[in-house]
């Protein structure tokens, strides 16, 4: 790439991203501004509509004076848990449908897929109904556990465990090596890139979860984020300071994680060399 | 080689359960009781307060829901037996449905109780069904038309006759409200509750179009009169001509009227706490316009609490609830934080001195809530289809509002509604 | 390669996954099937409430709303995301960043997402200063039966785009880059080396970005429950609001859950014929 292009490249997906950026730019603006001027630059455009014309930080210490801040924990907590524990359990079972011969690997995988083409909202209610019967409202189990069952994550490993080459195992197997050995020293350093898009889809569906937390857990300890700042609106009056300030919050933290998590994705040095 | 799987795997599940427990809320050796709701914490912070330093055997939980998952939660949560919520919130327009699925408990043990504390049969009304209480009625609310009076010196209108009497007439706002526009301000007239049913049904009552459900158990659709055609087509012209906004959602209208943007703003009471602390915002109140020929007619109804049939602590969560409508401390302690009027009297006493404090700067807020609480308040229908008719009918009037033929819509959200409430 | 015999690996692996879909996925969904079969009033099984959905004008205008919305929303996402993924694949400075910010809209809560775009869409709004600054008509949006369903696409989009492009752009950087070299000095274009290596090369990829966003896409509903409620008129009325409608607010729960296993049963055909097309030989037993 000559010097021009790289300019021209890098200043068109600065526009890109800086695009897709502009809503959530203007919720934070909205999230230190006066409550009276939310709403006041919408049009025409002006600098204003923005950039705060007069700051203030009275709604976001009142958002966290408030048991914000334990929502913000427990979706943090949970979303966590759900990852680590997810992505184990994923993995797994995307190297089991990939790469171990047995009879009924398709009738299994396809079992799973279909679990994740069944949309959650339609089996919330049932699910309650099992869950209560375990005594698992406002726990954080409760709220975990609809997370770590992901066809979509262990679809997505599966996909990228049957593109290593068979090579690398059998010579792996010829060594001595069992099934676990070759699924932790050889696939899984190799598919870090993919662990982390598996992470991703764990991570943005307990993150982003509503619906569930709503019913299983609305007991102020046990609330999660999303749904704290759906409180800040009822029938007599929302509170748009408090909800555009909780919606800041409550993108920055993901904001941070991808930025970090960015740099892993990177292709690894062992998968091009053998890749024929 | 699979051990250490195994055994990873156990060993993260008992590191979770093991913070999980820890960070649970130790059970404490009083009586919990659990009350849900759709209303933030501090709203019920100080009833809650009062009534455990009255019975220290007792704890109350307050769990609150956003509003519009109320009723999910009610339905998940209460509809399948669960024990853990004894006391709730219930909107007294769904009381029906809930006490006709078994949803609340029989409250007619404490009749005489409740409507000695409660004496407006309206009220009453409103919190039962089949002639049994079901619910302890807690708030009300009613209407306010207020003005800007800015705006309305600009274009050198007289402000809207505060008292009940002379009220004005629909006809009459529309025109001062075009004028208003015409001289300046952004938007002439606006609905607090734009598209909902509890905002608009009064519009339908007062045209005498009827409330839209007929039958003995209110289970008809008849929304394709020639009233009801004529009067929807009325509330979409008003977004139609340019005079109100369209795509503002219920949420965003306060905004609006805060910002000196509008001229006219029929509104609940309870954004009187909102208007009064905007800086330099003159305005005023007056009572809700009424149709030409037709009669006065405001909304009402509001907050009511139920108990829960499987509850855990039965004596304990009626307790509360009783505590907390029934006697003039607890009925007024509900409002401390919150605008809607409690329907206890005593409550009501101790709580009108707040709004009585307001008639020299915006008008006599208080006179006219009480007229209307008294002589013009319908309440919705009580129907055990109510939720799948409002659905349908804020469905409706979003349609109206952005453009569709009135007749049109009614007649498909009739079908509708007649196909849905026969699965009933 | 022997079948392995031994089952315990297979459950070591496999075990806790198939337990997790089946215990908090399927088990609940043959529950809903079970309601979907029970007529609203009256013992035993029967088809009444499909009957009921099928004859209702609403639930036939979803499936047609939503058929049009996946044949719109589905190509233009991917190619979309195709695009960002192979525009950002090079190391300029900040483009973690950049990324970061295409990406960031889907780990927000949908009601926030709504409630901003919402506000944007106003008709008297941002974006229709910025249209009418551009010399035009300020435009319906929300507000129109016929722009709303564009506009649900435009925000769904916005939320979903950077999510496809993650995974796309994982893709592309585990191709190697001697394939590009050999195909350069073969004396291949830019277009011709992303037919011919890139493409076959994401193929896995490719398949799971479609089989997953296809799916995604028929069970949308936040943003039009928050924006439009299905209206106006019914023009944004997909499939998962009307499920959500019947289900959740008017509580009719037997009609929604003959809904969902409609809704499921095609998906499920979809994804199928999917499979079929994007299928590798490499795929079969290894």
């Amino acid at each position: 790439m000559t010097a021009a292009e790289r300019v021209l490249r890098t200043l068109t997906i600065a526009a890109c991203g800086l695009l897709f950026f502009l809503p959530l730019w203007w919720v934070t603006v909205s999230a230190v501004r006066p409550q009276e001027e939310i709403f006041a630059f919408l049009s025409p455009l002006s600098p204003w509509t923005l950039w705060p014309r007069n700051v203030t930080l009275a709604h976001v210490v009142e958002l966290w004076s408030g048991p914000f801040a334990r929502a913000i924990f427990n979706s943090m907590y949970v979303t966590v848990v759900t990852v680590v524990i997810g992505l184990v359990i994923s993995a797994k079972a995307g190297f089991a449908l990939a790469v171990l011969p047995f009879r009924f690997r398709e009738g299994v995988f396809v079992v799973i897929v279909v679990s994740f083409l069944i949309p959650f909202d339609a089996i919330a209610l049932p699910l309650f109904g099992i869950m209560r019967g375990y005594g698992l409202q406002n726990t954080y189990t409760g709220l975990i556990l609809p997370g770590i069952g992901n066809g979509l994550a262990v679809f997505l490993l599966r996909q990228f465990f049957l593109g290593i080459p068979r090579e690398l195992r059998e010579a792996a197997m010829i060594d001595g090596m069992g099934w676990f050995g070759i699924f932790w020293r050889i696939y899984v350093p190799l598919s870090v890139p993919a662990l982390i898009s598996a992470g991703l889809i764990l991570f943005v569906f307990q993150w982003q979860a509503y619906l569930w937390p709503l019913i299983i857990a609305p007991a102020p300890d046990y609330k999660v984020a999303a749904v704290a700042i759906a409180q800040f609106s009822d029938f007599y009056g929302t509170n748009y300071s408090l909800i555009f300030a909780g919606s800041f919050f409550v993108s920055i933290i993901p904001m941070l994680v991808l930025v970090v998590f960015q740099r892993f994705f990177a292709a690894s040095i062992a998968t091009s060399g053998s890749k024929d | 080689m699979t051990k250490p799987t195994l055994a990873g795997g156990a060993a993260i599940f008992g590191v979770v359960a093991a913070t999980s427990l820890l960070l649970s809320a130790a059970a404490g050796a009083q009586t919990t009781i659990n009350f849900l709701s759709a209303q933030n914490d501090d709203v019920f912070a100080p009833v809650i307060e009062a009534f455990e330093a009255a019975n220290p055997e007792y704890r109350v939980v307050h769990q609150s829901v956003p509003f519009n998952d109320l009723n999910t939660a009610v339905e998940s949560r209460v509809g399948s037996g669960d024990s853990s919520i004894d006391v709730y919130a219930a909107d007294t327009p769904r009381v029906p449905a809930f006490a006709s699925k078994g949803y609340l408990v029989n409250l007619d043990d404490e009749a005489e109780a409740i409507e000695a504390a409660v004496p407006n049969p309206v009220e009453i009304d409103l919190v039962s069904h089949d002639g049994s209480i079901f619910a302890y009625p807690m708030w009300t609310s009613s209407q306010l038309l207020y003005f800007n009076r800015e705006l309305l010196d600009a274009a050198g209108i007289a402000y809207p006759d505060p008292a009940p009497e002379d009220r004005l007439t629909w006809e009459q706002l529309i025109a001062d409200a075009e004028a208003a526009q015409a001289a300046g301000a952004t938007w002439g007239f606006m609905f607090q509750q734009v598209d909902r049913y509890y905002q608009l049904q009064p519009l339908f009552e007062s045209a005498g179009a009827g409330s839209g459900l007929t039958g003995d158990d209110l289970l008809e659709p008849a929304l394709t009169g020639e009233k009801w055609i004529e009067t929807a087509q009325w509330y979409g012209d008003l977004f139609e001509s340019g005079l109100a906004p369209r795509g503002v959602t219920p949420a965003q209208t306060d905004d609006l009227f805060e910002r000196g943007e509008l001229a006219y703003f029929v509104g609940g009471p309870w954004a009187l706490n909102r208007f009064n602390q905007v800086d330099g915002l003159d305005y005023g109140v007056a009572p809700m316009p009424y149709f030409e020929g037709g009669e006065p007619v405001t909304p009402t109804g509001a907050w009511a609490l139920g108990i829960n049939p499987h509850a855990a602590n039965l004596e304990g969560a009626r307790k509360f609830a009783a505590f907390a409508t029934l006697t003039a401390e607890g009925s007024y302690l509900t409002t401390v934080n919150f605008a809607l009027m409690p329907t206890n009297a005593e409550g009501f006493e101790r709580y009108q001195g707040r709004l009585a404090e307001m008639t020299e700067k915006v008008g006599p807020v208080l006179d006219i809530m009480v007229y209307e609480m008294a002589n013009t308040a319908v309440v919705r229908p009580r129907s055990v289809g109510y939720v799948a008719f409002e659905t349908e009918m804020n469905q409706a009037f979003g349609d109206i509002r952005n453009g569709a033929d009135a007749a049109e819509v009614l007649e498909q959200t009739e079908n509708r509604l007649a196909r849905l409430l026969a699965r009933l | 390669m022997d079948r392995l015999r031994q089952p315990l690996t297979i459950l070591a692996f496999l075990g806790p996954a198939l337990l997790a879909v089946v215990l908090l996925r399927l088990w609940p969904a043959v529950f809903a099937v079970d309601l979907s079969l029970r007529p609203p009033r009256g013992e035993g099984y029967s088809l009444e409430n499909y009957q009921f959905i099928f004859t209702d004008p609403q639930f036939l205008n979803s499936l047609v709303v939503t058929a049009i919305y996946s044949l719109i929303v589905n190509p233009l996402q991917i190619a979309i995301a195709l695009a960002l993924a192979v525009l950002m694949n090079v190391a300029v400075p900040l483009i973690g960043l950049w990324r970061t910010m295409v990406l960031l809209p889907v780990a927000i809560p949908q009601s926030v997402s709504a409630v901003v775009w919402g506000v944007g869409l106003r008709p008297d709004g941002p974006v229709n200063a910025l249209v009418q600054a551009l010399g035009f008509e300020p435009q319906r949006f929300l507000t129109s039966p016929d722009q709303a369903l564009a506009s649900i696409i435009l925000i769904v989009s916005w939320i979903g785009v950077g999510y496809w492009m993650t995974f796309l752009l994982a893709g592309l950087q585990e191709i190697p880059r001697t394939l590009y070299e050999a195909a350069r000095i073969d004396g291949a274009s830019r277009w011709q080396q992303f037919r011919y290596v890139t493409l076959p090369q994401l193929r896995r990829t490719l398949t799971f970005v479609l089989v997953a966003n296809t799916v995604a896409n028929f069970l949308v509903f936040a943003p039009v429950q928050i924006l439009t409620q299905g209206g106006p008129q019914g023009s944004t009325n997909l499939i998962m609001n009307e499920i959500y409608s019947q289900g959740f607010v008017i509580g009719d729960a037997r009609s929604a859950a003959a809904a969902t296993v409609v809704l499921v049963s095609f998906v499920l055909a979809v994804v199928s014929i999917q499979f079929r097309m994007m299928r590798a030989p490499e795929d079969e037993e290894r």
